[in-house]
Parts: C-alpha cells; sequence; structure tokens
C-alpha cells in the first residue's frame, strides 16, 4: 500500500486549430496510506481524467505525480503497480473469471520469468508459481463469493458477478493503489446500495490505498474518508464528507453535496439581514459585522420549517409539490425567493395541501453565506 | 410469416433451380472422372450426350490419377500435395498475422499519418493483379526466388489489404477499456495483440483463413508463373499436366478424379468454418 501525491497536475488538450482545452487544472492532492478518496463532480470536471493521469492512462500535461514517493509522470502504466476498475468492467471475454482473475498474476511472472531465466538460464519454479497463483484465485474468489463461477465467461455472468469479478482482478494483484472509475454506475439501484456497503467493508479488510470517481454525490459521501468535490478541472473542496456538507467551500460544493440540494438564494446583505427580491429576513448581530454586500444565502432542506404566513422572519409561499417519502416528506415551495425545498417529518405534514400558503423560516445558526458568481467562497460568520 | 402454398412452391422452385444449377458443374465433374476414358473423352467433346449417372463406375480412375500426377508415379502427387500444404499453410499463417497485427495498428495506435496510410493501403485493392505481375516477377528474379516458393509466401506476410481493412473495423469495435486493462496488466502492444485483439477476433480470423486458403489452395497463376520445375508444382498446377503432357483430351476422366480429390479439403474446410462464421454473428447480435 501506498500514498499519492498530486503536484499542481494539470491535462490540457489540443484543440483544432491550436486551442488548448484544460481538461485539469492545478490538482493538488495528497492521498494518504490506507485512505478512500472519493473524486466527486458533475460529468466534464475532470475526476476521471486525474484518475486516468494517476493510472498511467493519460499522459500528464503539467504537475508532478508521485505514488509512494516516487514520481512515476512518465513510467508506464504497467510499471505504476496500481490496480484499475472500469465502469464496463472491461472483462477479458475471451478467458474464464478464473483466469481473469489470474491474468494480471500471469502476466506479471512471464515478465519476471524471462528475467530470471536470462540471468540464470534455468526457468526456475514454474510449476511452483502457477500454485502460487492459484491459491490466490481461489483466496479471492473466496472473498468475493465467486468460487461458484471460476469456469463460467464473462458472457455468462449478471451485473453484478461482472463487477465482483473486475474487483477480484484488481484485488488478486495486490497492488499498491486501487483506482475505481465509476464501477457501480451499470448496476441498478439496490445492488449499487449493497455493493456500496461491500465495497467499504472490503476497502476496511484490504487497507488499501483507493482512489474511487463518482459523479453520484451520495455514494461519494458514504465511501469516503476523503471526499475531493471538483468542477471545471479544479478542485472545489477536499475533506471529509462531513465537513463537505456542514461547511461547504464554496457555492457549487454547497449545491453538489447533499439531497435534496441545499437551498441558494442571490441577494445581498443589509444590516444583519439577508434581502433577496425585496424580502428580507433577519439574520442576526454577527451577521450584521459582515457590512453590507452581495451574497448568496444557503439553508439546507432539513433546517428549514415551516410557520403560518406572514410570520416574523419568515418570508411567504406556496405549496407548489409535496412528495411523501414514509418516514419524512419533501416540500416544494414557490416564493419570491424562488423555489425553495423543505424536508420536514412527515407527521408534522400530514395536514398540509399543494396550493396552500406557508411561511418559510431558517435558524440563522445553520445558514451559509457564499460570495456571489457559481462557485462564490464560504463567507465565515 | 405464412406464406401461400403458390408462393412457397414458386420459392421452392426458384431455390431448386438456383441450386442445381451451383451443383451441376461439379457433379458433372465427378460423373466424368467415374467414367471410361472413351466416354469421358465423348462427353466433354460433346459427341455423346450428357448422362447423370455413370453406367459403369470406374473407381480405378482416382488410383490412376494419383499415380500418373507429375512425372514419376504415385510420388508426383505426394510432392504436389506437400507443396500445395506448404505455400497454403504459410500464405495462411501469414495473412493472418501480418493483416490482424497491421489492422490493430491501424485501429488502436496514434501515430502520425495514420489515415493517408490507410487510404493509401486501401488504394493498393484498386490495382488489378496483371499490373503488378510483370514488375513483381523482374522484382522477384532479382532476389533469385524463382521456382522457390517465396514469391507465393513472403507477400502474405507483408498484409493483404482487404483483410487489414475487415480486421480495422472490427478491432475498432472492442471496447478501449480491454486494450487499458490490458495494459494495466502489464502487456505491450504486442502482447495485447496476441493475447486479448486476436482470440476476440476469431470471426473475422474465420473468414480470412478460410478465403485466403481456398484462394492460395486453388491458385493456378502465382504456382504457374513461379515455379517451374515439376518437384516444386503445387496441385492446382499439377492438374494441368494432364492437359499439357498428352495434348488431348484421352485422359480427361484422370484430371476430372484429380480434380475432386483437390477440391476435398476447401469444402471440409468451408463446412468446418461456418459455424464459427454463424457464432460471431450471432454473438455480435446478441452482445449485451
Amino acid at each position: 500500500m501506498a500514498n499519492v501525491t498530486l503536484t499542481k497536475v494539470g491535462k490540457l488538450y489540443e484543440g483544432d486549430g491550436g486551442a488548448t482545452f484544460r481538461a485539469v487544472d492545478a490538482v493538488d492532492l495528497a492521498i494518504n496510506d490506507g485512505e478512500f478518496c472519493v473524486l466527486v463532480g458533475p460529468s466534464g470536471c475532470g475526476k476521471s481524467t486525474t484518475l486516468r493521469m494517476i493510472a498511467g492512462l493519460e499522459e500528464i500535461s503539467e504537475g508532478v505525480l508521485e505514488i509512494d514517493g516516487r514520481m512515476v509522470n512518465d513510467v508506464p502504466a504497467k510499471d505504476r503497480d496500481i490496480a484499475f476498475v472500469f465502469q464496463n468492467y472491461a472483462l477479458y471475454p475471451h478467458l474464464t473469471v478464473a483466469e481473469n482473475v489470474a491474468f494480471g498474476l500471469e502476466t506479471r511472472r512471464t515478465h519476471r520469468n524471462a528475467l530470471v531465466a536470462a540471468l540464470t538460464g534455468a526457468s526456475t519454479a514454474r510449476g511452483e508459481e502457477s500454485a502460487v497463483i492459484r491459491a490466490r484465485v481461489a483466496e479471492v474468489s473466496k472473498t468475493l463469493g465467486l468460487d461458484a463461477l471460476l469456469h463460467r465467461y464473462p458472457r455468462e455472468l449478471s451485473g453484478g458477478q461482472r463487477q465482483r469479478v473486475a474487483v477480484g482482478r484488481a484485488i488478486a494483484r495486490d497492488p499498491k493503489v486501487f483506482l475505481f472509475d465509476e464501477p457501480l454506475s451499470n448496476l441498478d439501484a439496490r445492488l449499487r446500495i449493497e455493493t456500496r456497503t461491500e465495497l467499504r467493508m472490503l476497502h476496511r479488510r484490504l487497507a488499501a490505498t483507493i482512489v474511487y470517481v463518482t459523479h453520484d454525490q451520495e455514494e461519494a459521501m458514504t465511501l469516503a474518508d476523503r471526499l475531493v468535490v471538483m468542477h471545471k478541472g479544479r478542485i472545489q473542496q477536499n475533506a471529509s464528507a462531513q465537513e463537505c456538507y456542514e461547511k461547504p467551500a464554496n457555492r457549487f460544493v454547497a449545491g453538489f453535496i447533499g439531497t435534496p440540494p441545499m437551498n441558494i438564494v442571490d441577494g445581498h446583505l443589509k444590516a444583519g439581514a439577508f434581502v433577496a427580491n425585496g424580502v428580507s429576513v433577519a439574520l442576526g448581530a454577527e451577521h450584521a459585522r459582515l457590512g453590507d454586500r452581495a451574497c448568496a444565502l444557503g439553508f439546507r432542506p432539513d433546517r428549514v420549517r415551516l410557520v403560518a404566513p406572514n410570520a416574523p422572519s419568515s418570508v411567504s409561499a406556496s405549496i407548489a409539490a409535496i412528495e411523501r417519502l414514509g418516514d419524512r416528506t419533501d416540500v416544494a415551495l414557490d416564493s419570491p425567493w424562488g423555489r425553495v425545498v423543505a424536508r420536514l417529518d412527515a407527521d408534522a405534514t400530514r395536514a398540509l395541501r399543494e396550493g396552500e400558503a406557508a411561511g418559510i423560516a431558517f435558524d440563522a445558526a445553520h445558514a451559509h453565506l457564499f460570495e456571489p458568481g457559481e462557485c462564490g467562497g464560504r463567507i465565515v460568520v | 410469416m405464412k406464406r401461400s402454398p403458390l408462393a412457397n412452391t414458386m420459392l421452392w422452385f426458384v431455390l431448386i433451380m438456383g441450386t442445381a444449377a451451383f451443383i451441376f458443374p461439379l457433379w458433372w465433374m465427378a460423373v466424368v472422372s467415374l467414367e471410361t476414358p472413351q466416354r469421358a473423352e465423348a462427353a466433354i467433346t460433346g459427341s455423346a450426350g450428357i448422362s447423370l449417372f455413370p453406367p459403369s463406375p470406374q473407381f480405378a480412375n482416382y488410383a490412376n490419377a494419383v499415380r500418373e500426377t507429375g512425372s514419376v508415379p504415385w510420388m508426383g502427387f505426394i510432392d504436389a500435395l506437400a507443396n500445395s500444404i506448404v505455400v497454403t499453410v504459410l500464405v495462411v499463417l501469414g495473412t493472418v498475422v501480418s493483416s490482424s497485427a497491421v489492422g490493430y495498428a491501424f485501429a488502436r495506435l496514434r501515430f502520425r499519418g495514420r489515415n493517408p496510410l490507410f487510404l493509401v493501403m486501401l488504394g493498393t485493392m484498386m490495382l488489378p493483379g496483371q499490373v503488378t505481375m510483370i514488375p513483381l516477377f523482374l522484382l522477384f528474379r532479382q532476389f533469385g526466388w524463382i521456382d522457390t516458393i517465396m514469391p507465393l509466401v513472403v507477400p502474405a506476410f507483408f498484409g493483404n489489404a482487404f483483410f487489414i481493412f475487415m480486421y480495422r473495423q472490427f478491432i475498432a469495435q472492442i471496447p478501449e477499456s480491454l486494450v487499458e486493462a490490458a495494459r494495466v496488466d502489464g502487456l505491450g502492444h504486442v502482447a495485447i495483440w496476441w493475447r486479448i485483439v486476436l482470440p476476440l477476433c476469431r470471426p473475422v480470423t474465420a473468414i480470412c483463413a478460410v478465403f485466403t486458403f481456398i484462394g492460395t489452395w486453388n491458385d493456378f497463376l502465382g504456382p504457374l508463373i513461379y515455379l517451374h520445375s515439376d518437384e516444386s508444382a503445387t496441385l492446382a498446377v499439377a492438374l494441368n499436366g494432364f492437359k499439357n503432357q498428352y495434348g488431348g483430351l484421352e485422359d480427361v476422366h484422370l484430371l476430372m478424379a484429380l480434380s475432386v480429390l483437390t477440391m476435398i479439403p476447401c469444402i471440409v474446410l468451408f463446412i468446418a468454418a461456418q459455424k464459427t462464421f454463424v457464432e460471431g454473428l450471432a454473438r455480435g447480435a446478441v452482445k449485451g
């Protein structure tokens, strides 16, 4: 196992007519030994490109990549001692499950044997190594419950089984770093959640360094020791999942992490109150110290309270839609602040009807303020 | 789909007529190969009618044909058969190996001038063989390759434009991630081609191998131009010996007998490989 360090890593693509496109921009990232690091962001944010640069499948345009303290920018993928799990699994269709799992071991053996044979003039212990590989395949397949499938071909497996084989192939080699590129996105919702839990347990058992890419923020939050939120080729926040949720570094992270997403309203601060579209809500004395300035206000749906229309410190709204989820209810409200979503306790919402008037209130202590703009930074109160 | 009885009858009629038209020359070849020399000559010259069954099959014709191939009894046939096998196997091997390797390069490697090169390669398909025949002959004569199998075999190891094109199209459909997985697993391009791509190209390889086999096995012009001595002749050229040697048609029954024997490997191979073609087509269709 090893740590992975990216220093000012960037990826430039040459477009037509000499124009360059910067897919990854000056990414600084230090992943510790045994850490489960998840890169998350919308499609096109550069997360997969970053992962592929770590793997050696994509050339690094700028910056330095180190695995285990060794700079590997120009080291080919096969010599980086990494394992890569692809979104479509990339199992070799003409090989059985056992052969797929053993493949990486076999190729490595061939290389080493060739070298040993060249140096000593004897092909040593080939049978012994075969036995070692067989034992390793058996061990891995037992871990992943693949025993019964070893002699099947990939085309005879279900999506979930293929996914396991892909993980098995990665584990078998016992690499320094595991790289996962959206490995669950081809599974159905239920299986995705099950496999997610298994991956988490697997990580604990292997104590492996894992870099994992996904666009699903829920998957990212449940898996990550370290969550790296990316957007437009840049890291927006690099922290624990909990911290990204509670203290989003900027407006993008605030809107991306959490379901339903945070309510964010553009407006300005005026004498300790937030004003948007002519409607003002007092925040508190400490907010007054920030002065009068343009900013965005964010508050999470589960921090919203519904109060009587026209109650003090509330925003009048009408209920646009009610989504009952059993234990809780999501209420979408139309207000002068735009569409606001409230996540409420189911018991408290039984009497609510769509079309009714309501007041939106929230606790200023749990509100977030951001600088204006798409990636406006967090304003510390 | 339900067809009316009339449509069915029409369909069957057309199919049977088509089959008969294709089968008849082969059938007649087999019939003549079993005739007596007199009847065979009469049938070929048209002085007697065509019979669909030989009245008294002369199975000894086959033994005689084999014995009288070439100038040395029995050995002439063995020589020709061995030559045919060696040339055909080498040409099939060379064509499959080189065409798939070049197809892989065109499909998967990025290099300067790839597309122009590909067009040039496709352009060579437009050249009729007759145009290159004489320059090639002069070239191979310079090499001192006349009366060796080299002129027949060596070009195969430099690829065949049509099969390169087929391989390229097929390989381009193989997911990029498979190649990347192999790279991570420690393979270089040669190993990826040999261990991953080639096994996946089985349907193309079957088509390439069968067509190359049939083309080479039956090739008459190539061996006729380059192989002069009796011992180096292939079966296709040796067949022609029955005509040259005696000038007339008195041995046409032997010619037909040897023709039947020569055809057998092609038919067997075609039937055997048919399954792979179909399998390849079916797998492509249900890929999930």
